[in-house]
């Protein structure tokens, strides 16, 4: 042989040029996967206790709504102050900033309003969660924009929330642009009804603006209940109470000079012993875990975070989960709420999940997390029963629409209408319509759009969506329409496309 | 499209010769070959020969061959993210070559040394070589002929370059007179605000920013003078900090030509950071004043109206084959919208009966907007059975149908009592 032999080492030079030999070294830095330390039976026993038991702290998920520039996130600022939940150094910290870039009247709602874009315009873009502490409740504080241009943010806060705390203008015309055809104080109590909220505060806020007028207050309670009743809140779970945010008066107490003129006609409970009373749904832990992810960062340390809320069941330390759609599973490392570290999580708490053995450009916003055993079903086209909004244009066939399920946003179309139903009995009025008209009852599928022009149509992702009589909180869909909620409905069967 | 030829008779039999230049030009052709139709193009072709001692040998011949048309496809140009890369990277404000592709299957009907009758062949067509299109008799309708009128037109169109975005994604898209190309769909995820610390959200902003920058400088042609307009449409206010970004990273980076077109950007407000916003670009005051002549733009004004109209005056919007053929009847139509899909139709008996509606349409005053199904628009009349009409005088559906079906209960009795007073004779 004339060629020299090349060595073995050589080769092995070669090879491990190519990499194929070397050890990946950020796998093995990983931390390897805790294990699960409690029993499945254990913790579904101490789970089923906390929810039942009284001693403890009750949490409740609420989102704040109302018409852009209502004083939502001013109001929410100042009540975290009032109950000691932002300190007074955070406070003068604000209150300085804000004051040199000349917008010293939305210092209490930078508490809130985190980002320097939502702080330059002095309006909220995404939902923010803050925790706060009453006597009796653990409340979430989902605040959420006004602006009809964020409701896309807004309905991924209002789907994680239990109740709903409306604030409302009381200023001279203030009020009445919110609450006209096309102010977000109709659209988002629409939304947050749609979607499953049956408890409502409302908050008449910037009564100070009107010399604290009674009949200002009166005059507003009358024009909320009719609509109230209408959009389907009872009587029994909606509560009023006038509120002056800027200066904190009956949020915490009634107390001081400038609350003189609200305390001569005004005897009832202050804000927080409303938000104390309210009630927690029923929340279905028995039933296989859904948790649809809201956000996704880098956490601190290895892993990844999501953010969201328990829809159903249980999430414990250590369990491997299915992320939908796609293959992929991950390991939950550590429960993180409030920065207090939890071994498990039940439906209806919203937490931090901290999660590894995934790459995280599987994680995102929309997906959701189930346990491989139970995985919620995917859908490409789904019928639903919905109810139509006050709308002008009417719903036909093909019409384009975007459709909202929790935080997830897609274009789908209305394939096919299938019958008008009557609202009361269930019964079908007429099969085919060719329109829907505002305020009607409908059963119509629902097919997501592919994005292609005509030629090869590409595949376009299905969703992950539950029928609503198998899981209530994720068979809730809305639907919108050139920047206006038209319908809301629930998911009655999923089509295999 | 360049006019080479054109032998049609008064039957409307006869042949055309065109050369197709870009994208567009494989639409109209796309559109104007049917089943059944002879197309003669030059094709590649392996040929086997097998020697006398058994041996095969094969090789390619340039040639032009005549099929007799049995399937056209389409395939629209593919955005870069979604297939190979297909667009020019090096030097994209360049002359755009064709992307868009157009196969013709079918058997060859004109026989030659290499290839037999009746053989199978595919034709990819290509840009920059003539094609020729031969139909039988009643072939070359008004429609056709319309196309292939409107395809030679030189220097038409406007095109505007449109990017829709919203937090985090953003959508490149291209349109001309027939057509919406989605050059390239962004997704970059950005950690939403966390009340705490904005650091994430900033950081992911920042990044979304500097990956649209560098995919508008690779994908729009904003230097090539046929763009008429540079569109950023968005929700909220990300339109303003794109256009804002785009524009202090031109001016950092010295990019005259970019910073030379500045006054061609128009920020427009839209709903959704979906691709279908672009009916309401369309539709908004800025870009309806600059593009009010052409086509497309047209089309998307005429289908809002028609929306509004359902919503107004329900017995004024009528949509659906049979109803739209039932106003037409009538005399009722003012504008019929009409979807180009229907005319792809595979049976010529449809396609007949829809030229004749167009026809009849027309020669009772009216206006016919046919709609290029590559647009927005198209798709959302496709999705609405492909055919509207907005009526001169309100009709209503319900009492129009019952009439319908007197007249015909009346015909069949008619012909039932003919047919008795035949047996009683």
């Amino acid at each position: 042989m004339s060629t020299p032999l090349r060595g073995k080492d050589a080769q092995s030079l070669d090879l491990s040029g190519l990499n194929l030999m070397q050890d990946d070294d950020a796998v093995q830095a990983d931390e390897p996967p805790p294990k699960i330390t409690i029993a499945r039976e254990k913790v579904l026993e101490e789970a089923k206790q906390a929810l039942q038991g009284d001693s403890d702290k009750r949490a409740v998920n609420l989102v704040v709504i109302g018409h852009v520039d209502a004083g939502k996130s001013t109001l929410m600022g100042r009540l975290l102050y009032e109950l000691g939940k932002m300190d007074e150094k955070k406070r003068v910290a604000n209150e300085r900033a804000s004051g040199k870039i000349g917008k010293s009247s939305f210092s209490w709602a930078w508490e809130f309003d985190g980002t320097s874009e939502e702080r330059e315009r002095g309006i909220t873009m995404d939902v923010a969660s803050q925790i706060m502490n009453t006597p009796h409740r653990q409340i979430t504080i989902l605040d959420a924009p006004g602006h009809k241009d964020f409701i896309p943010n807004m309905i991924s806060g209002a789907s994680q929330a239990d109740c709903a705390l409306l604030v409302v203008d009381a200023a001279t015309g203030e009020f009445e642009a919110g609450f006209d055809r096309g102010g977000q104080t109709r659209e988002h109590l629409l939304l947050v009804r749609s979607l499953g909220v049956g408890q409502v505060v409302v908050a008449v806020n910037k009564l100070d603006q009107v010399e604290w007028s009674q009949a200002r207050y009166e005059e507003i309670c009358s024009l909320l209940r009719p609509f109230l009743v209408q959009s389907g809140f009872q009587p029994s779970k909606t509560r009023f109470v006038p509120v002056g945010a800027m200066a904190g008066i009956n949020l915490v107490k009634r107390e001081g000079p400038e609350a003189e003129p609200l305390n001569v006609w005004y005897k009832g409970p202050t804000l927080v012993d409303y938000l104390d009373e309210l009630e927690p749904p029923t929340r279905d832990i028995t039933a296989p875990l859904r948790f649809p992810i809201s956000n996704v960062f880098k956490g601190q340390a290895s892993g990844t975070a999501v953010v969201g809320r328990v829809c159903s069941g249980l999430v414990q330390v250590g369990e491997r989960l299915r992320v939908l759609p796609g293959d992929e599973t991950a390991v939950v490392r550590m429960i993180d709420s409030e920065g207090d570290s939890l071994q498990w999580a039940a439906a209806g708490s919203s937490v931090t999940l901290y999660l590894t053995s995934i790459d995280p450009v599987h994680l995102n916003i929309g997906s959701v997390l189930c346990p491989p055993s139970a995985v919620i079903p995917l859908a490409r086209s789904f019928s639903a029963r919905i109810i139509v909004f006050d709308i002008q244009v009417p719903i036909t066939t093909g019409a384009s629409i975007e459709l909202f399920h929790h935080s997830r946003d897609v274009p789908a179309s209305i394939t096919k209408l299938i019958a008008t139903i009557d609202r009361a009995t269930g019964t079908v009025i007429k099969a085919n319509p060719r329109v829907l008209t505002k305020s009607a009852s409908a059963e119509v599928q629902i097919t997501l759009r592919t994005s292609a022009y005509s030629g090869p149509a590409t595949i376009v992702q299905p969703i992950p969506l539950e029928p609503f009589s198998v899981n209530k909180e994720m068979g809730r869909v809305l639907i919108r329409r050139g920047g206006e909620t038209i319908a809301a409905g629930v998911v009655m069967d999923i089509l295999s496309s | 499209m360049k006019l080479n030829g054109k032998h049609i008779d008064k039957n409307g039999a006869g042949y055309v010769n065109l050369r197709p230049e870009d994208d567009e030009d494989m639409w109209h052709l796309y559109n104007l070959i049917q089943v059944g139709d002879h197309v003669r193009a030059p094709a590649i072709r392996r040929v086997q020969n097998v020697s006398a001692t058994g041996s095969t040998e094969s090789h390619r011949v340039r040639l032009n061959l005549t099929l007799e048309v049995t399937r056209v496809e389409w395939a629209p140009a593919r955005a870069a993210g979604e297939a190979t890369a297909v667009t020019d990277n090096a030097n994209p404000n360049a002359q755009q070559t064709s992307t868009a592709g157009l196969s013709i299957s079918g058997r060859v009907v004109v026989e030659n040394q290499y290839v037999k009758m009746g053989a199978f062949h595919t034709l990819d067509i290509e840009a920059n070589r003539d094609v020729r299109i031969e139909k039988d008799e009643g072939g070359w309708d008004s429609i056709a002929l319309a196309r292939v009128e409107e395809a030679c037109v030189p220097g038409r169109g406007a095109e505007v370059a449109a990017v829709v975005c919203g937090e985090g994604s953003a959508v490149f898209c291209l349109l001309s007179q027939n057509m919406t190309v989605i050059l390239q769909r962004l997704e970059v995820p950005i950690p939403r605000k966390m009340a705490a610390n904005s650091s994430v959200h900033e950081k992911g902003l920042q990044r979304f920013y500097s990956q649209l920058y560098a995919s508008f400088l690779r994908l729009i042609p904003y230097s090539n003078p046929s763009i008429r307009a540079i569109v950023i449409a968005s929700p909220g206010w990300v339109r303003d900090s794109v256009f804002d970004y785009i524009m202090q990273e031109a001016n950092r980076t010295g990019n005259k030509a970019l910073l030379g077109v500045r006054q061609k950007f128009v920020k427009v407000h839209v709903t959704s950071p979906h691709v279908h916003s672009l009916v309401e670009v369309l539709k908004s005051p800025e870009i309806a004043t600059q593009l009010k002549e052409t086509k497309f733009a047209r089309e998307g004004i005429m289908l809002d109206k028609f929306f509004k109209m359902l919503g107004t005056d329900e017995m004024r919007a009528w949509y659906g084959p049979d109803h739209v053929a039932l106003a037409a009847d009538r005399g009722a139509i003012g504008t019929l919208l009409i979807s180009d899909e229907l005319f792809r139709a595979s049976d010529p008996a449809v396609r007949k009966k829809y030229v004749e509606l167009v026809e009849d349409v027309r020669q009772k005053g009216a206006e016919v907007l046919i709609f290029s199904s590559m647009h927005e628009s198209g798709q959302q009349l496709n999705q609405l059975t492909g055919i509207a009409a907005i009526l001169t005088f309100p009709l209503d559906v319900e009492v129009v149908e019952a009439e319908e079906r007197e007249a015909k209960e009346e015909e069949e009795r008619r012909k039932l009592e003919a047919a008795e007073a035949a047996a009683t004779e």
